[in-house]
């Protein structure tokens, strides 16, 4: 179900406001959590198995690593110094043992479905040129909805339980519910049970002003996918069904084009959602914030996709970069190559895994992997050649916070990041390596034989400076929808009637116009 | 202290650490340049920092970073 569809906006999600306000407020989260598994059942259907298995896992997980540090509490005060030591140490590893079944079971199911096909199909064309003999099965395997985004969030839980920094819950239904509700599931946010969890489950009573926020943030994010990326789709589908037709200024205007489409459709989903969210007083985090106003690339990764970036910051980067052996090898690079390389060394090796699991976690192809090792170049090549970059101020005496440098690193990184979306969208390595040389090339092809009219290029344009106009605004600290409350009721409910106008007569849906899915929901 | 402002100048030189007191939240320093002071404090003040260590609390100010580490050698 999509969350643009007339069904989920007109009967889903108004049935479920109804009923939810309906049911007594302790009762409340009962409506969510049916609501939830009916939304799943039905983009799914049998395959909701596996969300269960992962919600049943991690519930009975986090219990048996309660027991065993409840049980390690009960008796530490009356121990001797290294008893203490040795029994704690026993009731880690068990702890450690659990967590770490807790991972291969939920990581595996993902990494099963996800890559089998990708893996075997490697493993079998390696045994072909080898003459091996190997060759693994095809198997027909479907990927249950947003599995990529409930796994983290039942990995994330698991390994707070075992940190310590998380209660193991002990209501099943609760932990249900951060794990399926409808708003995160299909393409996040990925949200940590520790700000979920205690929010969806506890009633909330109608708030008016939550209410009208929800619904503004509901028409904007219909604005952003309908309007501007379902339109944008179809540019950019026409140049990269048939990228070898076209050349220069058509091939950089599609990538243009194509980061406007993926940003306006996964922001405006996750505006959706959000919106989805405070309808019923529930805060989803927030995804995005202004990424293209970014100076940098580790920047723009703070400000894109945020929950997936600070998942991988909280469960690789920071335990890879401080493991022993990588210490140890940090340890290792100063003493024998220099202290530069020693100081880095451990956060570059880390960093590697997270671009490489970036990388994967998008899809199973190897231009996935090349998508998160460009990222993990350009993260390195500011990490290595920091000291070259800080002299580099000092001689030239550039002024870091001047406006116009400013403005020439949000260029850079903006055009950087382009690089990137091409080599995501393009169908293969060699696809993306073609169409980046004939950029430079002479321009073929013809901007209004795009699959756009110049109506619709219009409208793109003046949507894609909207969004440009309220990332400013918002940049400044403006609140928008504050200030749309603050206005009288008149002006108000036109602002809204304009919005709702804009949708109906501008949304890229009908005749001429395919529908385009949630980009971020095949993942 | 001299020995902890000089680690977090060889990371990153040009910040007024000792009179800056949201070093995190006012983004003067990211989760690269945590990471690398946090491996420089290791090994130069021999102590064990855990993943749950790492919350922008204890990288705020170089007091905080001091208070961090002072608990750890206590442990």
């Amino acid at each position: 179900m999509s969350y643009t569809s007339y069904f989920y906006l007109l009967f889903f999600l108004g049935a479920l406001v109804i009923l939810y306000y309906l049911m007594p407020l302790k009762r409340r989260w009962l409506v969510l959590l049916g609501g939830s598994y009916f939304f799943y059942w039905l983009a799914s259907g049998k395959l909701i198995v596996f969300l269960l298995i992962t919600t049943v896992s991690v519930y009975l997980g986090a219990l048996a690593m309660e027991r065993e540090q409840k049980a390690f509490d009960s008796v530490r005060k009356s121990l001797e110094k290294e008893e203490k030591k040795a029994r704690k140490a026993a009731m880690m590893r068990r702890k450690r043992h659990i967590v770490l079944a807790m991972v291969l079971i939920n990581v595996g199911l993902l990494a099963f479905l996800k890559y089998y096909h990708f893996f075997s199909a490697n493993v079998n064309a390696l045994g072909n040129s080898l003459n091996l003999g190997i060759q693994l099965p095809a198997l027909k395997l479907v990927m249950p909805l947003g599995i990529s985004f409930y796994t983290l969030s039942a990995v994330g839980y698991v390994i707070d339980v075992y940190r310590g920094q998380t209660a193991a819950d002990h209501h099943f239904g609760r932990l249900a519910l951060f794990l399926s509700l409808f708003t995160n599931i299909t393409e996040g946010p990925i949200s940590r049970y520790g700000q979920l969890a205690g929010q969806a489950f506890e009633g909330h009573r109608v708030d008016y002003r939550q209410f009208t926020f929800g619904a503004q943030l509901i028409l904007w994010g219909l604005f952003q996918k309908m309007v501007l990326a379902d339109r944008a789709a179809l540019l950019v589908s026409t140049v990269f069904r048939s990228p070898s037709d076209y050349s220069g200024g058509v091939v950089i205007l599609a990538m243009f084009v194509y980061t406007l489409q993926i940003y306006a459709d996964f922001a405006g989903c996750m505006d959706i959602v959000r919106g989805s969210g405070a309808l019923f007083g529930i805060e989803i985090t927030r995804n995005f914030h202004q990424p293209f106003f970014s100076r940098s690339i580790g920047e723009f990764w703070r400000r894109w996709h945020m929950t997936l970036g600070a998942w991988f910051k909280d469960y690789i980067f920071y335990p890879v970069t401080l493991s022993k052996t990588n210490m140890k090898l940090g340890r290792w690079a100063k003493k024998h190559l220099s202290p530069h390389l020693g100081q880095v060394m451990p956060t570059a090796f880390a960093l590697f895994f997270v671009w490489l699991a970036n990388g994967i976690w998008h899809g199973a192809a190897w231009k996935y992997v090349a998508y998160g090792m460009y990222y993990y170049v350009l993260t390195l090549f500011g990490l290595l050649f920091k000291p070259m970059i800080f002299l580099f101020y000092k001689k030239t005496g550039i002024q870091k916070d001047s406006r116009p440098w400013q403005f020439f690193l949000i260029l850079r990184t903006f055009i950087l990041v382009n690089i990137g979306m091409l080599l995501f969208r393009a169908d293969s390595l060699p696809v993306f390596a073609g169409m980046f040389v004939s950029m430079f090339r002479k321009t073929t092809g013809h901007w209004l034989e795009l699959g756009l009219d110049v109506h619709d290029l219009a409208v793109l344009a003046v949507g894609a400076l909207l969004m440009l106009v309220v990332g400013i605004l918002r940049e400044k600290g403006i609140c928008i929808r504050e200030r749309i409350a603050s206005l009288p009721i008149i002006w108000r409910w036109m602002i809204y009637a304009s919005a709702f106008c804009a949708i109906v007569l501008l949304g890229a849906y009908g005749s001429g116009y395919g529908v385009v899915d949630p980009l971020y929901a095949n993942f | 202290m001299n020995e902890l402002l000089s680690i977090l100048n060889k990371v990153k030189p040009d910040i007024d650490y000792v009179n800056e007191k949201h070093l995190v939240s006012d983004e003067l320093i990211d989760s690269l340049d945590v990471m690398t002071i946090v491996t420089e404090i290791c090994d130069e003040f021999d102590v064990e920092i855990l993943p749950t260590d790492v919350v922008p609390e204890n990288f705020e100010s170089v007091e905080a970073m001091q208070k961090l580490i002072m608990r750890l050698q206590e442990d």
